[in-house]
Order: C-alpha cells, then structure tokens, then sequence
C-alpha cells in the first residue's frame, strides 16, 4: 500500500469515527417471513419460518409435516405383505432403499436366509438407484442455483436410462416393490443385464461431462464455497449422515463401517472431505459417490452367482416371528433405519423409520444463521433432503 | 385378524425365564453408580432399562466416557403394560451398539396424564426433533424440552395417533369433519 493509499484509509476511518459519535447506530426491525409451504425450490412442502434483519437470516424454524401420511400408524394396521408394497414411497427417489430397510429388519428378527444371488441383486439395483437418486438432486440443484439454461436435463438423459431399467426388472419407474423380505421380486433376463453393462462403460464419461460444466464453474464456485460450513461436531451432534456428513470430514458409511449384505467382497472407496465442510464439498461428495457407484456395479455385473432369488413364500399370509430389531443401510441421503417390535402375527406391532432426511433437515437453522437470503437454497439445497422422507 | 392377537404384547413370545447377565455397558454404568437392568436382547444387540431419573446422567455418561456418540433414533412405543422410550447409541468410531429403554407403567399413571421422562434435547441436538415426534405420536412429555411442540402432525391435533387405544377423529374420505365449513 503506498503512502498516499495509508492515508486515504487512515483518512477515512477517522471520518467514520467522527460520524459514529454524532449519530446513534442504525439499527432495523427484524421481519419474520414465511418461506413456502409452497416454493418451487424446496422439493415438496416444506415451511420455513424466517426471522430476517435486513437480508441477513437471524433464525429459522422448520414446518414440517404438511407431508405426514402416517406411514408408521399404517404399518401396524397393514400386513407385512401390504406393507412392503406400500413403504418405498416415502423416500420417492430411492425406493429400494427404503424396501431395503424393511427387509433387512424383518430377515433380522425373522432369521430369514437370503440366497447370495438376491443379495447381489439387491445391491446392483440398490446403486443404480443411488446414482439416479443423484443425478436427479445434480440436475435440481443446479436449478436451485439459478442455472435453467438446459444443464438440469443432462443428468435426466442418464436417470431415464435407469428408471428404464427398474421398469423392465420392478414394473415401476418408481415404486418398485423390488425387494421382498426373503430375497428379491424377479430374476431379470439376461438380455437386460447387458444393457446394464453397457451403461455402465460410458457413465464415467458422463460424469465428466457433468463434471467439466460444474465444478470449476467460476458462479457455481461463488454460490458455494464457503457457504454453508457444516463443522464435524455440529454434524455429529445432530445425527447428520450420508454424503452430507462425510463432505464434513467424518469418514462413516454404513456400507464400509458396519458391512451389510455383499458389500465386504466389494471393493470401492468412500469420498470424505475433511477440509471445509461446506456446500461445494457435498456437491463433490455426491458426484464422487455415484464413481464409486458405478464401480460397484461393474464388480457385481462380473460377480453375480447363479441360483435361487427367494426364500420365503411371498402371498398375504406372510409372517415374522415375534421379537424385536434394527437394522440400517446407508441411502444416498444417510443412514435409513428401520426399527421393528414383531409379535409374530401378520402385522407388526410397531414400526419406527429413522429417516436420514429427517435428522439432515434439524441441522439446517445452525447452517442459516447470519447468512443472507440468497444462500438459503444454495444451503438447502445442498442438503439433498426429500420432504415425503422427512415426513413420512 | 382378531383384535386381541394384534395386541399380544411382542415380550411374552420372548424367553426371559433365564436370569439375565449383564453386559458391557451394563457393567460400565453400574462402575458409574447408574443403575440399569438388563432386557432380552435384541438380536445380540444389548438392551439396557434406566429408570426415567437416571437417563441424563447416563446419556451423558454413554456419549462422552463411552464413546457412544451417535444417537440413531428415539422412538416411543405404546407397550401393553408401559410407555417405552427407546434410544438405539450406535458410534462414528467403533462398532458397539446399545438399546436403552426407559419404561413407564400405565398403571401409575391418572387417566388424563402424559408419561413424563427426562428430556435429552438441551445437552443432545438429535434428540431435539425425535422427542418432539415421540411427543407427538406416543404423546410421551420429554420434561426440560424447550420446544415440546407437534411436529409431524398440525399444531392443534387431538389425541397420539400412534396408541394402541387412538380413534381416528373422522374418516378423512367419507365423513364431514365435526369442525369442516362444508
């Protein structure tokens, strides 16, 4: 700084000083502000009561529950057979994970045998619905954002391809009821499993494509870095899981941490940022996650055993023995958990969903405070929480 | 479906003849001069009951001494006999999982009041939203939470949708609502 700069400031400083004592400080009302049920960025209904001094957030509470459809109160008063059918719509995006917390609780208390085949099966399907899952949250983030001009869409072409899969395998694009307490629904003809193949071999590229328009995009770079930190303490205290949680620097996936189904033969490497915790990181999470996602598939497509995809006789008269469990897999929003009090006859007697939307969502007022309106769907967004999932 | 075999209690199917041992964590709060006893087990996941007075001080202890940083989920369950508030610790560092259940007799409580157990919400963020939801749904009154509002249901919802005794006010599809302008 040259001389002539020093003084300018020192100039001006003192000129502050002066005005400071003459005038008392400026201070605004603070204005509470609704933001939705119904606003297009918040992926359903979701409610936020802002408390805003000038643009700056100051406090938020979260409405929830304009979803609730009473998926647990229907789970006492449904058949274990009904039931499966009914629960992979709460997380609408990735509904064999939700079958598949179901099923992992139930085989638990039940002491069901799964053949190997339907646990590759259901980890195949499992990840191609975590990179849909993601892909739809890369095309709708970046409209959040701001970016309509066509880049949302390209994410779409790769999720069409997928959802065509499940709706060849489940019968559903959505809902697919694929797995079954006892295995899975269908054996898929091999035809369709080359299609998988060849999916797989040109995704990376993809990714890369998505890649070269996003991440080191100089807006995309000012909307997020350095918005949103969410430090490791804060996360943990929380009960925040999934790619949210390792973009803050913890290194904990179910999928590696406690080892469910196939996945110890597997070999692939969780994504953890531990430098920022901030909203890029997440985004970076996601789309490495859906890499290793891609890897999982390739191994399994080469692994895949022959044999029996179903143990247990699947009609309405299906049944759990009596006790109780939990059992967790890690969604592509965290750690869905399912908790199950069985009596032994065809419904159950209490079910409980731990939803990682649920507790990724708590943690949004912490991540709002003192910054301004513009960042909150940067900040919400980057959260990847699916309302149906939160309500249920 | 006969009414009474839903409401079988889950328990009594269980064997709980054999005097139960305790275990690791059992023996870690008992060191601590916290009282528990051991419940079935849950699929080889130890199960823990605290009296209602003693949750803080062994949450506290579970979380901070014991590593047990990771509270999964905090469920109410409406049990034949009792009010049960269920906290499945599970851990980022280690792979130790615990039940701990807190159980209330029905038979101690009046007609019109809630069960009442220590809140977890001032010393444990998690427990902030999953109190509230058990607030709502069981209708267990966490006592110490700041916030004990409904969650998942509207604000001025009558009656715990989630026990076994709850009648639906109206059938949503068929009926007029007592309160609707219809």
């Amino acid at each position: 700084m040259t001389s002539i700069q020093s003084a300018c400031v020192r100039k001006v400083k003192q000129k502050k000083v002066a005005i400071d004592t003459q005038v008392p400080e400026f201070k605004t009302d603070e204005m509470i502000i609704n933001l939705g049920p119904q606003h297009p960025s918040t992926h359903g209904v979701l409610r936020l009561i802002l408390t805003l001094d000038g643009e700056v957030v100051k406090h938020t509470e979260c409405v929830i529950g304009h979803l609730h459809r009473a998926q647990e109160w229907q789970g006492q008063n449904r058949t274990w057979f009904q039931y499966q059918a009914l629960i992979d719509r709460v997380d609408y995006l990735s509904g064999m994970f939700t079958s598949w917390a179901l099923c992992a609780a139930a085989e638990k208390i039940d002491g069901a045998v799964v053949p190997e085949r339907a646990e590759y099966l259901r980890v195949l399907v499992a990840e191609l619905n975590r990179i849909s899952s993601h892909l739809l949250w890369l095309g709708t983030y970046l409209i959040d954002l701001g970016a309509l001009y066509g880049f949302p869409f390209y994410p779409f072409i790769e999720r069409e391809k997928i959802l065509t899969f499940f709706e060849e395998v489940a019968g559903q694009r959505m809902m697919y009821n694929y797995i079954r307490i006892g295995g899975v629904q269908r054996d898929p003809k091999a035809s369709w499993f080359k299609k998988v193949e060849e999916f797989t071999k040109q995704f990376a590229q993809r990714i890369d494509e998505y890649e070269a328009i996003v991440t080191e995009n100089p807006i995309f770079l000012k909307r997020t870095k350095d918005v949103g930190i969410l430090t490791k303490e804060v996360a943990m205290a929380y009960g925040v899981t999934g790619p949210t949680l390792r973009a803050s620097g913890v290194d904990y996936d179910l999928r590696r941490f406690k080892p469910y189904s196939v996945y110890p033969k597997l070999k692939f490497t969780v994504p953890v940022y531990n430098k920022h915790g901030d909203t890029w990181d997440r985004y970076m999470a996601r789309v490495q996650e859906m890499r290793e996602s891609n890897e999982i598939i390739k191994q399994v497509l080469d692994m895949l055993p022959e044999g029996e995809i179903m143990t247990k006789k699947q009609n309405a008269g299906l049944r759990v023995k009596a006790g109780e469990g939990f059992a967790a897999v890690e969604s592509p929003r965290g750690v869905l958990g399912c908790y199950i009090i069985s009596n032994g006859s065809d419904k159950a007697y209490r079910f409980k969903w731990r939803n990682p939307s649920f507790s990724n969502l708590s943690v949004l007022p912490p991540l709002l405070e003192n910054r301004p309106l513009s960042d909150i769907m940067a900040i919400f967004g980057s959260l990847d929480i699916i309302i149906p999932d939160v309500d249920r | 479906m006969k009414d009474d075999e839903v409401n079988k209690p889950a328990e009594q199917t269980a064997e709980a003849t054999v005097p139960l041992t305790e275990g690791v964590y059992g023996k870690l709060l008992k060191e601590n001069g916290i009282a528990s006893t051991p419940l079935p087990e849950s699929i080889g996941i130890e199960t823990l009951e605290v009296q209602a007075s003693a949750v803080p001080a062994a949450m506290k202890f579970l979380r901070e001494q014991a590593k047990l940083n990771f509270l999964v989920a905090v469920s109410g369950v409406d049990s034949p006999d009792t009010f049960d508030s269920v906290y499945h610790l599970w851990s980022f560092s280690k792979l130790d999982e615990l039940v701990v259940k807190v159980r209330v007799p029905k038979s101690s409580l009046p007609a019109d009041k809630l069960p009442e157990v220590p809140s977890l919400s001032n010393y444990w963020q998690t427990a902030d939203w999953h109190e509230r939801e058990t607030y709502d749904l069981i209708g267990i009154r966490y006592i110490g939470h700041r916030y004990l509002r409904r969650i998942l249901n509207p604000w001025d919802w009558e009656g715990h949708p989630l026990r076994r005794d709850y009648k639906q006010p109206v059938d949503a599809l068929n009926d007029k609502h007592p309160v609707s302008m219809r």
